[in-house]
Formats: C-alpha cells, structure tokens, sequence
C-alpha cells in the first residue's frame, strides 16, 4: 500500500503543478461567478442560478477529468518516466492503482474547490446551505470516479486522443442508456436483447445525474444514493482490474 | 551473479535477442557493447525486468529477474532518460527511495546530488535542467538505493569532459566497494578504461565475452571492436 500511495502523492503533485489545469480550474470559477449576473437576470430564481452552477461544475470537472487523465499512462510510456518506476520493487498493479488515486485525488480537489464558490453563490444569492446541491456533487464526484477508471483504464492500452474519444463516447452512451432502453423495449425483439445487453455492459452514468432533482430542491432517494455508491465501486474496481491486466501485458 | 541463459527475445518476426548466454561476475565492472540494434537495452530492460523474455531465464544474486524484490538491490539507469519535469531535483530522489520503501533525509538527498555534481540545482525544476544535468540525475536516481547491482544504459551519453570524468569517477568508486556495474555504451574509449570484462552483442547474439585485456590484445578496444562486428557482418 506504501508504494501505491507514494506513487498516488507524486502524480498528485504532477497534477497540482500543471498550468493548464490552473487555467481551466479559472475558466470554472469565473463560469460559476457569471451565475451572480444571471441571477439578476433571472429576479433571483433558484432553480436557475443552481442548474447553472452545478451544470458549470459538472462540464469542467468533466474537462478536467479527461485532460488530466487521458495520457495518465500512456505519456509515461512514451516518455519512459515509467523505466525509473518499474525498475525499483514496484509492480504493474502498483503503479495502475496509485496513478488512479493520485488522479482522483486532484480531480476531487477541483471538483470540492468549485462546490465550494458555488455553494457561496448559492448563499449570496439566499438561498442558504444548499444541502441537496452538495448531494448532486456529490454523485458528479461518484461519476468521475468511474470516468477517471474509465481513462485509466483506455490510458493504459490506447494513444491520449483514442482514449479522449473512446472515454468521450461511452460517457454520452452512458447518458443515454435509460432512454435508448425506454426506447428499444417499445421496438422489441433483436434490437431489444441488443440494447439490454448494452445497458448492463456500458457504465450507466444517468445513475449519476441528480442535478435537475437539487436545482428544483426534490430530495434524492437514500437508495439511489447506496445504489449509485456500489455501483461505481464495482464498475471502477472491475476497470481498475481490466486496466492492471491489459497494462501487464503491454511492451515497454 | 547476473546470468542470462539462453534468452531469446522478440518483436514481432524480429528476434532482438537470440539465445543469448551470459554471465557477469559479482565485483565486475562489465561493459555490453554492440552497434545500434544489436540488442543491447533489449537486454538491459529484460535484466531489470521491464521487459518479459520470451524464453530462457535471467537470474540476478541468484534470484530470478521476474522477482519483485530482487529489484531492491538493483540500480538501474535507462538511456536518454525523460523525467516528471514538475519535480524538483531533490523531490525526484525523494520519490525514487520512496519507491523502495525508503525515507531519503535533507542531508542524504544533498549527498547524493553532490556526488553527481547537481547539489546547486537541487530545488530547479528538472524541465529547467540542461540533457548533461539529467544525465547526472538519471545517475543519481540509480543509486539512491544504495545498489548491489548497478545498470547503465548508455551513461556518459550527452556528458561533457567534465561530466563523464565525474562519473567515471563514481563507477571506479562502485567497483573500488565491491558493486557489480553493467553498462552499455557507444564509448569505447571509456569502456576500456573502466572495465574488466565486455560482451558484444551482434544482431542480438553474443560475438564475445570476456576479459577486456583478452579481446584487446595490445590493441584499442575500438579498434577490435570494429574489426570483430565487420568480421561478423562480411560472413552473413
């Protein structure tokens, strides 16, 4: 556990000192701000200045989490930073694990930074403690975990820019599964078999989306809330197991 | 002992290494030469097990290559070497001896740099470091474990005078205590005068190995060296 933790702190670092990542994290903040304008816009309407804002977190944490982690492995290849780690008492899973966790770690961090002027935006704005807002981020924060698996694990077999677009179209898949499903079991048959075969394969992320629930102050389901935790538990430990596999068998 | 039997490594059709046999005594200063292609940091990344051989077997202090922990007595340098460019020069150490389980102290870090001459550079950031200053860095990480078995690829690569006398220094030093130094390189010059024993690999088979004094008989070792790999290349 020492080396995956050793290995999570230095990419963590890496992470946390990329300028690009600064500029994106002020992109945020500023997007987050403009709520305060569209709230005067909008007389002050909750639903609006909270869609707004957890939308802005959810699309640059999105950002964040892709540009951080679709070269996480594959960069480390090609530059062979990965020579000065594998060479020393560290395996392959070591290594999978700890730069998933120190990724994560950086993502969370961006994500809690965010949260954090949103829900001041929320306040300024009277509209207290948004408890319900926070619970919403909260299953951002369950989605990214799965992405971040999700890249890591494309990371460890694809170039950056396939796994950008490979991560990229299994998210807007993941998004849609419930209505394609809704969808196919009108149609039936084939198609049916096909979709339903798809919806336990692909992550399902809709799981996830709780936005609409918090911007209209609807209490999310304390089962949706075990459900969506298991189920990104399980969906990233089997990524994080397929990535450890494939990642053994890569040539250095 | 680092022993190769009869290791056989391939990419695709080609086979990089070809039933390659080796064996480098404990205490030796072991220089592996070859032309480019000929195999040579194939070998290496197989010894130092970021490479799986797809026959034969590689055994390090008697312990097999494939073994983890044997890593724990090994150093290991890899040619032209990239680093985490953020890191400062003493965070890399750090990191690296973390790696092996290891608390690297302010004093030992500053010793390690000053051994490679980078003690004024240690708070720089390694982007910011020239190719001769990584070199020496790459150095440095190899040897933060305080190594039985040190492997360099390529060392004096990108080095100037000074540098490679610095260096040359340190790996007098590591056979003066007994280490067990294995390197690649395209220096001759360099290679005669800081081994006792060499190997040459030629399109991935062994073409010699031995004492160096052996194969040079009275002559440069470049000189040999190039008669021996033309000899080679006239017969296939």
């Amino acid at each position: 556990m020492g080396k995956i933790l050793t290995i999570a702190k230095h990419t963590f670092r890496e992470a946390a000192r990329d300028r690009v990542l600064y500029g994106l994290l002020a992109f945020a903040v500023i997007f987050i701000f403009l709520d305060l304008f569209f709230a005067k816009l909008s007389l002050g309407d909750l639903v609006m200045i909270k869609s707004f804002g957890l939308a802005g977190i959810y699309l640059f944490g999105l950002i964040i989490t892709v540009f951080l982690g679709a070269s996480i492995i594959q960069k480390e290849i090609e530059r062979r930073t990965l020579y000065f780690v594998l060479s020393k008492p560290v395996s392959r899973a070591e290594l999978v694990l700890g730069k998933f966790l120190g990724l994560l770690a950086a993502i969370l961090l961006t994500i809690a930074l965010m949260a954090a002027i949103y829900l001041a935006v929320v306040a300024i704005e009277g509209g207290g403690l948004d408890l319900l807002g926070l619970a919403a981020i909260g299953f951002q924060m369950l989605e990214m975990t799965l992405l971040t698996a999700l890249l890591v694990f494309f990371s460890s077999i694809v170039s950056p820019l396939t796994a950008t677009i490979c991560s990229t179209l299994l998210l807007f898949a993941g998004h849609l599964l419930p209505t394609v499903l809704n969808n196919a079991k009108i149609i039936g048959g084939g198609a049916y078999k096909l979709v339903i075969f798809l919806y336990y394969l692909l992550p399902n992320l809709a799981k996830f989306d709780m936005r609409e629930l918090a911007a209209h102050a609807i209490s999310i389901p304390g089962q949706s809330v075990l459900y969506a935790v298991l189920y990104a538990v399980a969906y990233t430990a089997a990524l994080l197991l397929l990535a450890v596999e494939c990642f053994k068998r890569r040539e250095l | 002992m680092i022993l190769l039997d009869k290791v056989t490594k391939r990419y695709g059709r080609r086979a990089a290494v070809a039933g390659l046999s080796l064996k480098v005594r404990d205490g030796a200063a072991f220089g592996f030469l070859g032309q480019n292609g000929a195999g040579k940091t194939t070998t290496m990344k197989m010894i130092v097990g970021l490479a799986a051989p797809d026959n034969g077997r590689i055994e390090i202090g008697g312990k097999p290559a494939t073994d983890i922990a044997m890593r724990a007595d090994l150093g290991y340098m890899p040619e032209a070497p990239y680093f985490y460019e953020r890191l400062t020069g003493a965070e890399f150490l750090r990191f690296c001896a973390e790696l092996f389980g290891k608390e690297l102290s302010g004093e030992a870090c500053d010793k390690l740099l000053a051994r490679v001459g980078l003690q004024a550079a240690s708070d720089k950031a390694i982007g910011a470091y020239s190719k001769g200053m990584k070199q020496r860095l790459g150095f440095a990480q190899a040897l933060v474990n305080d190594p039985e078995y040190v492997l360099l690829d390529e060392p004096l690569d990108g080095l100037d005078p000074i540098g490679r006398k610095e260096i040359k220094n340190i790996i007098r030093g590591l056979r003066a205590a007994g280490n067990t130094v294995f390197f690649n390189s395209h220096i001759l010059y360099d290679t005669e005068e800081l081994c006792d024993e060499i190997g040459i690999l030629h399109e991935g088979r062994l073409a010699y190995s031995g004492p160096v004094r052996e194969f040079c008989a009275g002559r440069p070792l470049e000189e040999r060296f190039v008669e021996v790999v033309e000899g080679l290349a006239q017969k296939r």
